[in-house]
């Protein structure tokens, strides 16, 4: 999972607790790379590889998860569902695609691809001012009981999103946006909790995730920074590769390459 | 953000609901309020179709308070969601869920290996699998189911006929009653009675075997028997694939062996899929079999409708796609998920339907318990196809209607798939 979401702190700065003190949005979202670790230690990072379970709240589908990301954009996670098959998604860094075990192969096009395009960039967090043309923070509000800024960065493109951070200590604790996907726009909300420290970055080991009326919930076993990725993670598999002969295109737009 | 969102369900999940230590007439009050209420907040319309529900609980809930008996307490129920003009919401006496199977059935899953409508009143044997116990007791399709045990067919058929008489999951509800009934522990020793081909009184003892299928489990949705059944139909010099399937579900077994079968016949004349006495399952598998059929991106096999959002159902059309014409058989016991397949590429006029109109379920629901012990089914989105109609209520008219007969089955005929595959070879260079 991305270390985006995750991160966080150890430090506490002091901040306003007036509304017409609020601090900035700038303020808030480095703060929170600092609290994570330090930019120092994010920047050391340059790969990820996290593993775990995950759960249909209610419905009583299990699984097992895993997603590997690397520099500048390539991911590939991989879900295991009891009764259901796998799901995989991922990216080689040019061409974005899903293969699931109930719809089939595809490639993602449009707000979709992106909207996952920008969640792809590896250490979002410290490239926020390149993912977002502008950031405020809208208040303040209580989640969980926890005091939070709640933050609205919007992008270039797409959706905006809400972030809030906790005012005690800084962390990032919960998400939202309405996705772009190929079904339509889907309100979506992410819950982040269990802080603990990987290789000295705090990293969210729960992880509650809520849309259409469904609730999904992510346990973490397992967070490994710059260990050895399987050759060929990030390349497309075989169905993808004849997709992609058959469209003539691999991306609707070109990527920046770092 | 949701990284992990490629997912999409909305399942038929159980939820069971508190049964307090109530005296009567409080715990009709309570079920009154409870039914009231997740109709008021879970109903995919949060304008209830313009119905207005504050002025139906407040003229109802003086007659539930004074209701004396159970059935009454039952009929206000029914009126309260009559109101609705939705067929997907009604309350289940406890014991007819229990009869439907949800309470578990004779404690088993062994099969004697037949499946039957009701046709003219009648339990009617429409197949019997190969080598399964009935196979080799010479049952032979066309035959009437009279008795199973002790248990007479005939007042079983009488009794859901009229206690379901306007319901459009009659049909699948009957047969599924009527299957139970046969079924139990693998090995046990069932005593059937029949009227064969000449309609003279038979007597089978059957030992029921284990069924036919992979078992999987999915969930809370529990546990079911998969199979796809594809064959080679050679016929006038054309070669027409015949697959047939009973659930949408194990995707990660069920949807392979579909493409197999598909792939192997890229260059058939032509393709019959059988949903008949399919019942739905996981609704995305449609798309993901539609993808085989459809060339054309972002078409969709129609949009469900919840409560906070529209999801549309998109087909991804594979690497390779199977262009020549294609058949889906239904019948009246094809539901849900067999009925958003058939419909959709109905709309999309890349298949043609064949047999007769399915149950109009197409609506996810679940089925939670009520404080006095009945059981409450309601529907938590609505499906609505390409061509605009809602499939629930209304189910997917075949193009060709082939009503299945006694006489039929008997002759060894199957009308809905003679239909098909007389029309697939009328395309003959249609391609």
């Amino acid at each position: 999972m991305n270390r985006l979401s995750c991160v966080l702190l150890a430090g506490s700065i002091l901040l306003p607790l007036h509304a017409e003190d609020l601090p900035k949005a700038e303020t808030i979202l480095d703060h929170f790379v600092e609290v994570t670790g330090g930019k120092a230690a994010h920047e050391k990072i340059h790969s990820e590889v996290t593993k775990g379970s995950m759960e249909f709240v209610g419905k009583g589908i299990k699984g097992k998860i895993a997603s590997y990301e690397a520099e500048p954009n390539m991911n590939f996670t991989s879900a295991d569902l009891e009764g259901v098959g796998k799901v995989e998604s991922g990216t080689d860094g040019d061409v974005f695609w899903e293969r699931s075990a109930i719809t089939g192969p595809r490639i993602k096009s449009g707000d979709e691809r992106d909207e996952i395009l920008r969640a792809s960039i590896f250490n979002p967090y410290l490239n926020w001012r390149k993912l977002y043309t502008t950031v405020e923070t809208a208040g303040s509000e209580s989640v969980d009981g926890e005091d939070c800024y709640k933050l609205l960065l919007t992008p270039k493109t797409g959706q905006p999103v809400t972030e809030w951070y906790s005012k005690k200590s800084g962390l990032l604790v919960k998400s939202s946006s309405v996705h772009k996907t190929q079904m339509g726009d889907i309100p979506a909300e992410s819950l982040l909790k269990d802080y603990k420290p990987v290789s000295g970055i705090l990293m969210p080991f729960t992880r509650i995730d809520r849309f259409a009326g469904q609730e999904i919930q992510i346990r973490v076993d397992s967070i490994e920074f710059d260990s050895a990725i399987p050759k060929g993670r990030f390349d497309l598999p075989e169905e993808i590769k004849a997709l992609v002969r058959k469209s003539g295109a691999t991306n609707d737009k070109p990527i920046e390459k770092k | 953000m949701p990284r992990y969102l490629p997912l999409f369900f909305v399942f038929a999940g159980s939820v069971l609901g508190q049964v307090g230590d109530l005296s009567y007439k409080n715990r009709n009050v309570e079920t009154f309020e409870y039914v009231w209420k997740t109709v008021r907040d879970k109903h995919y319309d949060p304008q209830l179709g313009g119905v207005d529900w504050q002025a139906v609980h407040d003229e109802l809930k003086p007659r539930i308070e004074k209701a004396d008996s159970i059935d009454e307490t039952r009929n206000i129920l029914a009126e309260m969601l009559g109101r609705l003009h939705l067929s997907h919401y009604r309350i289940i006496p406890g014991t007819v869920y229990t009869e439907l199977g949800a309470g578990g059935g004779h404690g088993g899953d062994g099969s004697v290996g037949i499946d039957v409508r009701v046709i003219d009143g009648k339990a009617v044997v429409t197949s019997v699998d190969t080598d399964s116990p009935a196979a080799k007791a010479g049952v032979m399709p066309g035959w009437v189911l009279r008795k199973v045990d002790i248990n007479q067919i005939a007042p079983l058929i009488a009794e859901y006929l009229e206690h379901d008489k306007d319901s459009s999951l009659r049909d699948l509800t009957l047969r599924r009653a009527i299957l139970l009934r046969l079924e139990g522990a693998v090995g046990d020793t069932v005593h059937v009675a029949f009227f064969d081909e000449h309609d003279q009184a038979v007597f089978k003892n059957l030992v029921r075997a284990e069924p036919r299928g992979r078992s999987t489990v999915l969930g809370y949705l529990g546990r079911a028997r998969v199979w796809l059944d594809s064959k080679r139909v050679e016929t006038g010099g054309q070669t027409i694939e015949y697959i047939g399937f009973n659930l949408f579900l194990d995707p990660s077994n069920l949807m392979p062996e579909f493409a197999s079968a598909v792939q192997a016949c890229l260059k058939c004349a032509g393709i019959v899929i059988d949903l008949r006495g399919n019942p739905g399952g996981l609704g995305a598998m449609a798309t993901g079999m539609a993808g085989w059929f459809v060339d054309k991106k972002d078409a969709r096999l129609g949009t469900l409708v919840l409560r906070e959002t529209a999801l549309k159902f998109v087909i991804n059309p594979r690497a390779e796609t199977y262009s020549g014409p294609l058949a889906i058989l239904v019948d009246s016991t094809s539901a849900s998920t067999s009925e958003i397949f058939a419909g959709g590429m109905q709309d999309l006029k890349r298949a043609r339907i064949f047999g007769s109109k399915t149950a109009a379920a197409a609506l996810p629901s679940v089925v939670e318990m009520l404080p006095n012990g009945d059981t409450f089914q309601y529907a938590i989105a609505n499906y609505v196809s390409e061509g605009g109609e809602t499939l629930e209520g209304n189910g997917v008219t075949p193009d060709v209607e082939t009503p299945l007969t006694r006489e039929a089955l008997l002759s060894h005929k199957d009308p809905a798939l003679d239909a098909a595959v007389n029309w697939i070879k009328s395309q003959k260079g249609t391609r």
